[in-house]
């Protein structure tokens, strides 16, 4: 996707906020959660994932990256001792989102499989106010003329609009709210992952694609402004980047270019880690970078177990 | 002898080859007079050859880190044979029994099985092995009505199990991978890896992180999946048969490359289930070589691995998983008219995986053959086809199992292993019916094993 989150805000109608909501960023600063002892063990799960899951000397991407993420959902899912509602979750793999909507007479369609997704019993709660929504509307979308929005995305015939996660999970599936995506860059070769643009990119389309489909689930396929605004995180990683956001569909509207628009917060490029060394680096005899995790940040840990626990605490 | 020292103390000029010079001081004890007479390391003798077989085993006690003492134990590669512990040769359990000299008991530990009474009506749960603490029964009249759940018992702090809610879960596991998630059809002869695979591991991380609360042992722990485990020992000795080096005896090598499909590693160990020399049974002999298994030969690297590198703190296994691939299907035996080894495939890769894993764990503390274990090893496994689920529980009181060490060792390896039975008997139309709660405790008590101090 060419511009990156700029087309992808056009081509959703979504505003974008920068950094956290203040819901998520309360779950981070709140210090009933005890996050300091967590800490040495997601050191432990970098170390883990990094350094020591393999017999050869260093694991590659393609193992280290999904190892990583299941350290790190193992650490919030062990929580649940704390917060017994965080058993009501369940993660699916390999899950197919189709998802169609017009925009301005252009007819848009999502399809894929979208990484992991976590889903919940309850909904979450809309993280933006209603002033806030209502505001949105003086906002006006960033057009870049002379490139036209729907550059580098393509042009299919499609015969059946599919339009619902519904293909995804059959009826009366208890966990029916779509709660958070991940997504994994794992690719070994660096040309075959998304840059972190692109990823972010893909973040939004895939996060609003889920809230869609569950809004005609819910609501049925006319487009309207929702009274119930559905959220729909959505986390991205290469392994050591972390991409975060949270997207709020306001409106099923999406023909027209005014009206309430849908929200998005973006909490991009965060590390947890500055550098792995497996070996230790030596020249001329001397240590340069000893061998092990430096520049741990333990905040973006927080945030991923804000994340998580958004929705039930 | 006597002429020798005479004529050395009369000839006081070095001779260059002794290497002690004569003591000035009067008649020292002739044990320092001479330097010790041994067998030559570079003759081509059994002395020589034993000499050389001690001076390897003590550089490898002298070793300094674990890595370097693995890396010296494993150093020759020869020829060895690759056990498998999936394997669907006939009465395998009796031939790995036999390379591992472990001794195979039917049935679950008594201290796991008697303590675990499972909430039915009412009843707070004692522990699996915890030392009796006062515990608040819940009163028995105070009947829920209905659903499963059970009162909340009187002394408020005391944790009970709540069978009606882990039953929901592993419900709701089943029913999603096998029932409302829309997959392709599943690959040819992968069957394994489109629904029980990703049920075993939905399963398994729920329970965990819901039994964590639990088992502090369970939230310092460390999930792999798809870890690797493997172990190199020798046991045994035979001729060799051609090629440069024939006629030799040589100890007979094997290695197990595992591949569990979910492992659980923790920081402690887990307590021991009897004594370190406690002799349960008898282990079967085989008077025929290990290629009548069939068992193939190959050489390449001998790894020992237990999931994750030694610098790793959760060093001591807990409990592992194994998926039973397609090819070792129950419709197949009973096809092939074999129904007696559908238990021989759980029971032999209960052994060999559950072998493997504690021996790596010895070997990651620093014990080897020539130096054995001061305290047993204990992990436990679940093995399932994705209906039938088997348990079983493994102490290691042993390394020495090659052909020098064996001769005067007395202890055995332990373990205790059952039946398959189901989880559960068939899903429809959104319902599991026939579930089996049985099944689903014994995983629990699994998971729920722990070290007496905590």
């Amino acid at each position: 996707v060419f511009a990156g989150v700029r087309q992808a805000q056009w081509l959703t109608k979504t505003k974008l906020v920068e950094g956290l909501p203040p819901a998520v960023q309360g779950i981070v600063d709140n210090p009933a959660l005890g996050l300091q002892e967590l800490e040495e063990r997601v050191k432990h799960a970098v170390s883990h994932a990094r350094l020591w899951d393999t017999a050869e000397v260093a694991p590659r991407r393609e193992r280290y990256c999904p190892m990583l993420f299941e350290n790190l959902i193992h650490i919030c899912r062990s929580m649940s001792g704390k917060y017994p509602s965080l058993s009501k979750r369940m993660l699916a793999r390999n899950c197919r989102i189709a998802a169609t909507w017009e925009r301005e007479s252009i007819l848009l369609q999502v399809r894929g499989l979208s990484g992991i997704l976590m889903n919940s019993m309850t909904p979450i709660a809309p993280v933006a106010s209603e002033e806030e929504i209502l505001a949105t509307r003086e906002h006006v979308l960033e057009t870049f003329y002379p490139i036209a929005p729907t550059i580098d995305l393509q042009e299919v015939n499609v015969y059946k609009e599919l339009n619902d996660t519904g293909r995804c999970f059959r009826d009366g599936y208890p966990y029916s709210h779509p709660h958070t995506l991940f997504f994994l860059e794992s690719a070994n070769v660096r040309t075959d992952r998304f840059r972190p643009e692109q990823l972010r990119a893909k973040m939004l389309m895939f996060a609003f694609g889920n809230a869609l489909a569950r809004a005609k689930a819910l609501h049925g396929n006319d487009p309207k402004v929702l009274e119930q605004p559905i959220v729909v995180q959505s986390i991205g990683t290469d392994g050591q980047l972390f991409q975060f956001m949270v997207f709020q569909l306001n409106t099923t509207d999406l023909v027209s270019n005014d009206g309430v628009k849908n929200l998005v917060w973006i909490d991009s490029d965060q590390n947890l880690y500055e550098r792995a060394q497996c070996v230790p680096e030596v020249k001329k005899r001397v240590v340069t970078k000893p061998a092990g995790i430096s520049g741990f940040q333990p905040d973006t840990f927080k945030k991923f177990l804000a994340l998580y626990l958004h929705g039930t605490v | 002898m006597a002429a020798l020292g005479s004529w050395r103390l009369l000839r006081p000029s070095s001779r260059r080859w002794f290497s002690e010079t004569v003591p000035g001081a009067p008649s020292p004890p002739a044990s320092l007079l001479y330097p010790p007479v041994v067998a030559s390391i570079t003759a081509n003798s059994k002395a020589a050859k034993s000499r050389r077989l001690q001076r390897f085993n003590q550089r490898v006690h002298a070793a300094a880190t674990v890595e370097e003492k693995l890396r010296l134990y494993g150093k020759l590669q020869r020829p060895k044979y690759m056990v498998y512990p999936q394997t669907f040769a006939l009465n395998a359990d009796r031939w790995y029994r036999s390379f591992t000299k472990t001794v195979l008991v039917p049935g679950m530990p008594p201290g796991a099985a008697a303590a675990k009474r499972p909430v039915a009506a009412a009843g707070a749960t004692p522990e699996t092995g915890r030392d009796p603490e006062p515990r608040a029964e819940a009163p028995g009249d105070a009947e829920a009505p209905g659903a499963a759940k059970t009162p909340e018992p009187v002394a408020g702090a005391v944790p009970y199990l709540d069978v009606g809610e882990l039953r929901s879960l592993a419900c709701d596991a089943l029913l999603q991978e096998s029932f409302y998630q829309s997959k392709k059809r599943p690959f040819l002869y992968r069957d394994q890896d489109h629904t029980p695979g990703p049920f075993l591991t939905q399963l398994v991380s729920t329970l965990a992180a819901s039994l964590s609360g639990r088992n502090p042992l369970l939230a310092a722990s460390s999930l792999d999946l798809n870890p690797k485990v493997n172990y190199y020992w020798h046991h045994g000795e035979e001729v060799v048969v051609h090629g440069h080096r024939k006629g030799r005896v040589d100890p007979v090598r094997f290695q197990i490359d595992d591949n569990p499909h979910l492992q659980i590693r923790v920081p402690k160990q887990l307590p021991e289930v009897v004594p370190l020399e406690s002799d349960l049974g008898d282990v079967p002999v085989i008077d025929h070589k290990p290629s009548k298994l069939p068992l193939f030969k190959k050489q390449y690297e001998n790894k020992v691995f237990i999931g994750s590198k030694v610098a790793d703190p959760c060093c001591y296994g807990h409990t592992q998983f194994h998926l039973l691939p397609d090819k070792l299907k129950r419709e197949r035996f009973i096809r092939e008219r074999l129904e007696d080894q559908i238990e021989v495939v759980y029971r032999s890769n209960g052994i060999a995986s559950l072998f493997a894993w504690t021996a790596a764990q010895a070997m990651y503390q620093g014990f080897w053959s020539e130096a054995d274990v001061t305290r047993p090893f204990v992990s436990q496994a679940v093995v399932t086809d994705g209906k039938y689920f088997a348990f079983f529980c493994y102490q290691l009181n042993t390394l020495a199992l090659t052909a020098e060490t064996i001769k005067n060792n007395p202890r055995k390896n332990i373990c205790w292993g059952t039946d398959s039975k189901p989880l559960y008997d068939v899903v429809e139309d959104g319902n599991v019916k026939g579930f089996n709660d049985e099944v689903l405790l014994q995983l629990v008590r699994f998971l729920l094993n722990r070290p007496k101090e905590l």
